[in-house]
């Protein structure tokens, strides 16, 4: 999230009160001389150049060493508080920053930069919280600002996914992706955000949508395909992928979907052509290569499931499944040592995801 | 093409058309309704805070048993406990007297239950994990092992519902805490007595460990939740070798059994699962391979289960293993293990290739239809006796205080049940198998036996922080069933570790009786096979764990039948 915020910090542009207050660095960096009496000035510019290196710290990446910077400052200060909240939330505290940032928000003058900050960095840290429904008025607050900044809107499009609302996620993510509101590009991006987010009924129901409005969108057969293969659902997997290729045979991915489905099904010979067309279509990926060595593993034909799946490490030597599958088909024709390295590689890979 | 691996794809042809040339099923008959409240299962079961799980200590809850302890021919109920935390605090909360979160123990009374917790003797409180049974000593009945978060139990079994700790004079008395997970009493070395199998989880400093969202594995979907296991030390696990005088040895290092590291090991199930007449074991593991301890018939063990294809799904991708079933679900007379995972995943089945190879066809077979809770203990009994081993597993999750965030992930939730339509490809039945289904729990521990003696299989469900379920089985289906009690002669007197395989109508189905199973739990000890519209068993088959083999032909159904082992 620090890349949003600087990228809306940079879209605002607007003025801000506290920095046309700022006065020069310099003077501000030296301490009083001891008797003498600190004049109001002087007073501010030493908090300005204390909120400044605070911010320095937070950009830099040190937020606790600029919190313990800002507990040192007077409290009572709007603009201490609100660094301390944007402090609170660089270093993943946001339960505390969320409670910092809602009691200061109000005492900021409207409009200023200072309070949009406080409204962009509290809308963050409750959507980090997980309160979507909490965050979102924040966040379309800020858009209102900045309403082509790509991560806020991107930001919105999940939030209204997390909170079933698939209007405005749809919204959003036309605005993310750059395609027309409430068209039908945008269901299937908002769509595959939605299976992204385990929201898969809402997803479906938008991909639904989308073909009702027009039986030829593009990627929405397959993500309904993809859907139906997580849950078990092969028929309807074959189903909708031989739709998407209906209406794009050249979709390398959905024919690998067919492919995987048709092999789940046992339905090894059509698996194989489904598989093939796709490896035609994008030679140099893996996955066709490894479901055909398992196609043709099952198919009992050894020495042409050995070279597919040879292949497939070819191009992706760290594929935990290629080597898993290729140990076990050694392992079937009693080349138990080679075997056992394939074994020995795919546990590596294994214990290596999981560090 | 090598003349083993034609066979082997022939053989792969056969079943894969077996799997799908099966006739349409019938309309499902099986109804659950939870009975608890009316069997005087009204204590809940305390494991943790409910609404917030600071520490994985508080998430796996803990097992059930279902065993006729007191020999009387009814089926008794076991609930493990746990305990809380204080507020706010790493050690456990000092109970009131007489307030405690018990070990429960109620008897059944020809299908009536007695609460017997007072006069049970079974009064260790803590963070109770799991249950394996047992006769430990050679008396003849069924002693319970307890694993503890702290230092585990055995219990001897005195007969008329009471025991006594023996954990130190059986010699089992730990030096140091643990945190004991799955367990297993099996004879390992064929000389009639039961040994002993420990899994351990995880290595936990409650002093030490992170607070929710404190470190690389303390988050889930983003959000900060309690820590582990990744991230956490893994420990090992244990074989204790029984003296034959009811006291046992360590020979965990001797064994190889403790030579298997980098895992977290859940539940534990011992059967000969490889056919060589010796018992192996099978140990569910979270987030790691799974461990198939295969049996080297010299008291000494090797983990087969990467090349025996029982450590990752059918793509070669480690799962977290929770529970473990064992069952026939193709009646080809081999035994093939279901074992379930964390949520979005879905169970693997590993059907039985013979030889010592395992295949996952979860998928395939049509598991993959479910895949959005954290699923625990899990069973494959026949549930409408028709002759096909259906799937029954209960699942909830284990941040409670997600669902507000992350509704798509409910702390609460249905138990799943799918119905063997034949060949062992399943549908899902969860919605039409009745409210003791379809009511949403967090529940982790499940056992599967006969309450009532009606021939149905009930099933016994440990629920987080609250009653367990106690679901009947209200199947009006017409079908015949034989449960099979086994008395050991050479082999310990249930017959544990034993493969029973029972033919009629034309298939042979095969169970084990079990020390543990389904998650950290005990089924009835006397397997039960339904036999569809036959009246009789034509064939039964025991492979004793001492090696024998005994057979016996043309047993009228409906009752349970009693098989002694040959003496000789």
């Amino acid at each position: 999230m620090r890349l949003l915020m600087f990228c809306v910090a940079l879209a605002m542009g607007a003025p801000s009160t506290a920095q046309s207050q700022l006065p020069g660095t310099v003077e501000a960096r030296q301490p009083p001389e001891r008797g003498q009496a600190q004049d109001p000035a002087r007073q501010g510019d030493a908090l300005a150049s204390a909120l400044a290196s605070a911010r320095a710290l937070v950009d830099g990446g040190q937020p606790a060493e600029a919190i313990e910077r800002l507990s040192a400052l007077d409290q009572a200060d709007s603009r201490v508080r609100l660094m301390t909240g944007v402090a609170l939330y660089h270093a993943d505290r946001r339960r505390e920053a969320i409670a910092m940032l809602e009691g200061v928000r109000e005492r900021l003058a409207d409009g200023s930069i200072e309070r949009r900050e406080a409204e962009q960095v509290l809308g963050l840290s409750l959507y980090l919280e997980g309160r979507f429904a909490d965050a979102i008025p924040w966040l379309e607050r800020t858009r209102a600002v900045v309403p082509d900044n790509l991560e806020l809107n991107f930001t919105l499009g999940q939030a209204y996914i997390q909170t079933r609302d698939a209007a405005g996620a749809r919204a959003a993510l036309a605005r993310t992706f750059g395609v027309p509101a409430d068209s039908t590009a945008a269901s299937v991006v908002a769509a595959q955000l939605m299976i992204r987010l385990q929201m898969e009924a809402m997803a479906e129901a938008e991909l639904e949508r989308a073909l009702a409005r027009d039986p030829r969108t593009l990627r929405a057969n397959f993500l309904l395909g993809q859907l139906a293969l997580f849950r078990g659902q092969l028929e309807a997997a074959v189903e909708r992928s031989t739709r998407e290729l209906t209406l794009n045979p050249s979709d390398a991915m959905a024919s690998y979907q067919l492919g995987d489905a048709l092999l789940r099904q046992n339905r090894g010979d059509e698996a194989i052509v489904a598989l093939q067309r796709s490896m035609w279509l994008n030679p140099f990926y893996s996955g066709p290569y490894i479901l055909l060595g398992r196609a043709y593993m099952k198919k009992g034909q050894p020495a042409t499931a050995e070279g597919m799946l040879r292949r497939a490490i070819e191009y992706d030597p760290n594929n935990r499944a290629a080597h898993y599958l290729l140990a076990q088909l050694l392992q079937q024709q009693g080349r138990a040592e080679d075997a056992k390295q394939e074994f020995a590689i795919a546990e590596r890979l294994a214990t290596r995801g999981e560090e | 093409m090598s003349g083993w691996a034609a066979l082997l794809a022939a053989c792969a042809a056969v079943a894969a058309a077996a799997a799908f040339d099966t006739p349409a099923p019938t309309a499902w008959p099986v109804r659950f309704v939870d009975v608890a409240r009316e069997a005087g299962l009204t204590h809940a079961i305390t494991y943790g805070d409910p609404s917030r799980k600071r520490f994985i200590i508080e998430t796996n809850g803990c097992g059930v048993a279902m065993i006729d302890l007191d020999e009387d021919g009814w089926v008794d109920l076991v609930t493990l406990n746990g305990t809380e935390l204080e507020p706010a605090g790493r050690r456990d909360r000092a109970w009131p007297p007489g307030q405690a979160p018990q070990i429960r123990l109620y008897r059944n009374v020809r299908g009536r239950f007695v609460d017997a917790t007072r006069s049970s003797g079974l009064d260790r409180i803590g963070w109770a994990s799991s249950v394996c049974a047992g006769d430990a000593d050679g008396d003849g009945r069924v002693d319970l092992f307890i694993t503890y978060f702290g230092r585990n139990v055995l219990y001897r079994n005195l007969g008329q519902g009471r025991f006594e700790d023996v954990t130190a004079k059986a010699g089992l008395d730990a030096a140091r805490d643990r945190w004991g997970s799955g367990c297993s009493l099996l004879d390992i070395d064929r000389d009639g007595d039961l040994d002993l199998f420990v899994a351990n989880y995880l290595s936990l400093d409650l002093a030490a460990a992170p607070e929710p969202g404190q470190g690389a594995n303390c988050t889930w979907k983003g959000l900060p939740v309690n820590c582990g296991p990744k991230g956490l030390a893994t420990d090992t696990n244990l074989l204790y070798r029984n003296n034959g005088d009811g006291t046992f040895t360590d020979v965990s290092a001797a064994s190889g059994v403790s030579r298997v590291t980098g895992r977290y090991s859940m539940t534990a199930a011992a059967a000969d699962l490889d056919g060589d007449g010796w018992t192996d074991i099978y140990v569910a593991t979270d987030s790691t391979a799974a461990i198939l301890y295969h049996n080297n018939h010299d008291g000494t063990f090797t983990d087969v289960a990467l090349s025996s294809g029982a450590a990752y799904n059918e793509m070669g991708s480690p799962q977290a293993g929770m529970g473990v079933a064992l069952g026939d679900v193709d009646a080809d007379g081999a035994l093939d293990i279901l074992k379930t995972h964390f949520a979005d995943d879905v169970p693997a089945l590993y059907r039985n290739r013979g030889r010592g190879l395992f295949e996952d066809v979860a998928t395939q077979a049509g598991l993959g239809v479910q895949n959005r809770f954290v699923q625990w203990g899990a069973g494959l009994p026949d549930l409408d006796n028709d002759g096909w081993m259906d799937v029954f597993y209960v699942t909830g999750n284990v941040y409670p205080e997600i669902e507000a965030k992350l509704p798509q992930y409910p702390h609460r939730s249905p138990r799943i049940v799918f119905r063997n339509a034949g060949g062992g490809r399943f549908i899902d039945v969860t919605a039409s198998s009745g409210p003791g289904v379809t009511t949403p729990q967090s529940s982790r521990g499940a056992a599967f036996g006969d309450i009532d003696g009606d021939g149905d299989v009930d099933a016994l469900v440990m629920n987080m922080n609250a009653p367990p379920s106690l679901l009947r089985n209200d199947s009006p289906s017409g079908h015949h069933w034989l449960t099979v009690r086994l008395e050991g002669a050479r082999s310990n007197r249930q017959g544990i570790g034993a493969t029973v395989l029972v033919t009629s109508g034309g298939r042979t189905q095969a169970r084990a009786v079990l020390s543990q199973t389904s998650y950290y739990s005990v089924d009835d000890l006397r397997p039960s096979f339904g036999l569809g519209d036959a009246t009789v068993a034509d064939r039964i088959e025991v492979r004793w764990p001492a090696g024998g083999v005994d057979v016996v032909s043309a047993v009228a159904g409906d009752r349970v039948v009693t098989i002694r082992e040959r003496a000789n």
